[in-house]
């Protein structure tokens, strides 16, 4: 096991005299141990990042530091990593012991250890009777039991998963995340794991790293993360529904909007603002006539009304901007329905318009 | 849209058709291979006559053909394998590198390939005379090699494009070098692509007659070019062992392709649809 450290790791692209940066400057500290999820939308740099610390992908500046070892001039092979794919990666003309073998036979481990440490690592991710099959006479579920399988058996310094459940159905993907979060208790081996899935980031992480435009965007426990978001991608990225994030104007601890002011709040900020509010923390009520609102109550019409299962979300309009307010599975509002949404300012987030920055 | 019943047979009954006139002139070569002299070209044609094997005893034992079949052997073994060894790296490089030069160089390699073979005889001669390599396996091997190439490198390398890059990344993570990865997990996965890719090179190596007839002499010529001088001949007895020489040289072609049918059917495709 071993710490992972990027330091102003950075990654450019130069092709025909056009540069492509495919990961700006960034420092990350992950503790050996530490399951580390990097979140974000494709093409923010995650996989980047994960490819640099494995080795498939050299550095434009930086340094890599895996355990005590700088390993920028590393071959993978030498970095003492393991790596499971998005699409498996497993060898389609080996059997399925072969496969979690190879890792072991390239290294020249005696076949008998490599025997015991094969089954131990298939009863690991209950792999047991299918040890004879080939690739392709596996389900999706399989072949990422073995990807996961090859990738422990050798006991690696660190993990590093790269969309491992995207290819898989959502079923099986909350049973196989049940199953990762087991293997790193168990094992407890440092896990780097890139997924753009933020219930896996939200559910498997120690820490979550969010990502966008190739840039770290905000870095916490995913309490940290959802409650307390750095700028308005984070809060809009993590959460689902997403944060409701409206556009307008603060002035004397006061956010106005159209047909909307909310207050007090306690913050030191003049101008234009984005406020940011949970669907949860949104509470909906029925408006009964044209009675005056009470404070901090938004009259809005119903543009949708969404039965989830386990909540209604409602979908209203205020002012041309639309909000989101999950309420209790059993209300049920009409389209075209006037309704009150309450907003309590100490539940809310605001967002500096122009740098989208949290104000605090 | 499935086609009619009676579409089908009038595309069975045409296929049939073709199938009769395209073997027409291999069957007839082969009837005739059979025969001596004035029953093969007897007028009008004669459709049975005394069988007999004279003309291939007098082929492969009296004219020694069995040294031509030899040196096909050698120089088609030899062009296979280096073709395929060079191919293989070079495609393979070509099919994982990200820059724009691999396209440059295939695009080269595609110019010679269309080049008429015949324009680059003069160069090489002059150049294995100063060496002193004309007349050898060698420089034959090398020119077949040399012109094989760029469709063996191609045909290789939509093979290759077809296998994930996380198939050799998998294997470097899990301790390969790249050269480990290539030979102990690409290669396997490959074998099919590599066995086409090699029938095809084989192909063209064993069909070979011009470069043969023009770099070797009899002593190491290749079993096309030295039957085209019995063919041509005036000789009757000549002409005969020509006819069985045809036949020797069409029948190891024909096995060939029977047994590798399929492999052969999905590198057509393959290349197809792949470019």
């Amino acid at each position: 096991m071993a710490r992972i450290e990027l330091k102003d790791v950075s990654r450019i692209w130069s092709q025909s005299g056009k540069q492509t940066v495919g990961l700006k400057p960034m420092s990350l500290s992950i503790a050996d141990g530490e399951f580390v999820v990097l979140l974000g939308p494709s093409g923010c740099g995650k996989t980047t990042t994960m490819r640099i610390v494995a080795g498939l992908e050299s550095t434009s500046t930086g340094e890599v530091w895996i355990g005590e070892r700088c390993v920028n001039s590393f071959e993978p092979k030498d970095r003492d990593v393991a790596m499971v794919f998005q699409s498996y990666g497993l060898y389609p003309n080996m059997t399925v012991f072969e496969n979690i073998a190879f890792p072991l036979k390239i290294r020249g481990v005696a076949s008998t250890e490599i025997d015991a440490a094969v089954k131990r690592a298939a009863a690991m991710v209950e792999l047991g009777e299918l040890m004879d099959r080939k690739p392709k006479a596996l389900s999706g579920g399989q072949r990422q039991r073995v990807a996961l399988a090859r990738a422990i058996v050798r006991k690696p310094s660190v993990f590093l998963m790269d969309e491992p459940l995207s290819n898989l159905d959502a079923k099986l993907r909350v049973s196989m995340r049940s199953h990762i979060k087991h293997l790193h208790h168990t094992l407890k081996v440092t896990t780097l794991y890139v997924t753009h899935d933020q219930i896996e980031a939200m559910t498997l992480a120690d820490r979550v790293v969010v990502m966008s435009k190739a840039e770290i965007q905000q870095v916490g426990t995913p309490d940290q993360i959802y409650n307390d978001p750095a700028n308005t991608f984070v809060a809009g990225f993590v959460g689902s529904p997403a944060m409701n994030l409206i556009e307008g104007e603060f002035n004397d601890g006061r956010f106005t909007a159209s047909d909307m002011t909310l207050s007090p709040f306690h913050l030191s900020h003049t101008g234009c603002a984005v406020l940011g509010v949970r669907p949860e923390d949104v509470r909906v009520s029925r408006r009964e006539g044209s009675a005056t609102l009470d404070a901090n109550r938004v009259a809005a019409t119903v543009f949708s009304c969404e039965l989830t299962g386990d909540a209604t979300l409602v979908v209203g309009n205020v002012g041309g901007q639309q909000i989101i307010a999950k309420a209790d599975k059993s209300a049920r509002f009409a389209i075209g329905e006037t309704v009150s949404l309450l907003i309590e300012p100490d539940r809310c987030f605001l967002f500096d318009a122009a740098t989208q920055r949290r104000i605090r | 849209m499935p086609l009619s019943r009676f579409a089908q047979r009038i595309i069975y009954v045409a296929l049939a058709l073709w199938l009769v006139i395209a073997s027409l002139p291999v069957i007839w070569t082969a009837v005739i291979s059979l025969r001596d002299y004035v029953d093969a070209f007897a007028n009008p044609v004669k459709w049975s006559a005394p069988v007999t094997f004279e003309n291939y005893r007098a082929l492969w034992i009296d004219r020694e053909f069995y040294r031509n079949f030899f040196n096909t052997m050698v120089v088609t073994i030899g062009t296979v394998s280096i073709s395929l060894c060079v191919g293989c790296l070079a495609a393979y490089a070509l099919a994982r590198y990200r820059g724009s030069l691999g396209f440059w160089l295939l695009l080269v390699a595609l110019v010679f390939r269309a080049l008429p073979h015949s324009t680059l005889l003069p160069s090489f001669f002059t150049l294995f005379d100063a060496l002193g390599i004309r007349n050898t396996y060698f420089s034959l091997i090398f020119v077949l090699v040399a012109i094989n190439q760029p469709f063996t490198i191609w045909m290789l390398r939509s093979f290759f494009m077809n296998i994930p890059a996380e198939l050799d990344e998998a294997a470097m993570v899990d301790g390969c070098s790249r050269f480990q990865a290539f030979r102990r997990v690409i290669i396997p996965v490959m074998w099919p692509g590599i066995v086409t890719t090699g029938l095809f090179s084989f192909l063209l190596a064993y069909n070979d007659f011009l470069l043969s007839s023009a770099l070797t002499n009899a002593e190491k010529m290749t079993m096309p070019a030295a039957i085209a001088n019995s063919i041509s001949a005036e000789s009757e007895a000549l002409l005969m062992q020509g006819v069985a020489g045809a036949v020797s040289i069409t029948l190891p072609l024909i096995i060939l392709v029977v047994i590798f049918q399929r492999q052969i059917v999905s590198g057509l495709t393959q290349g197809a649809v792949k470019g």
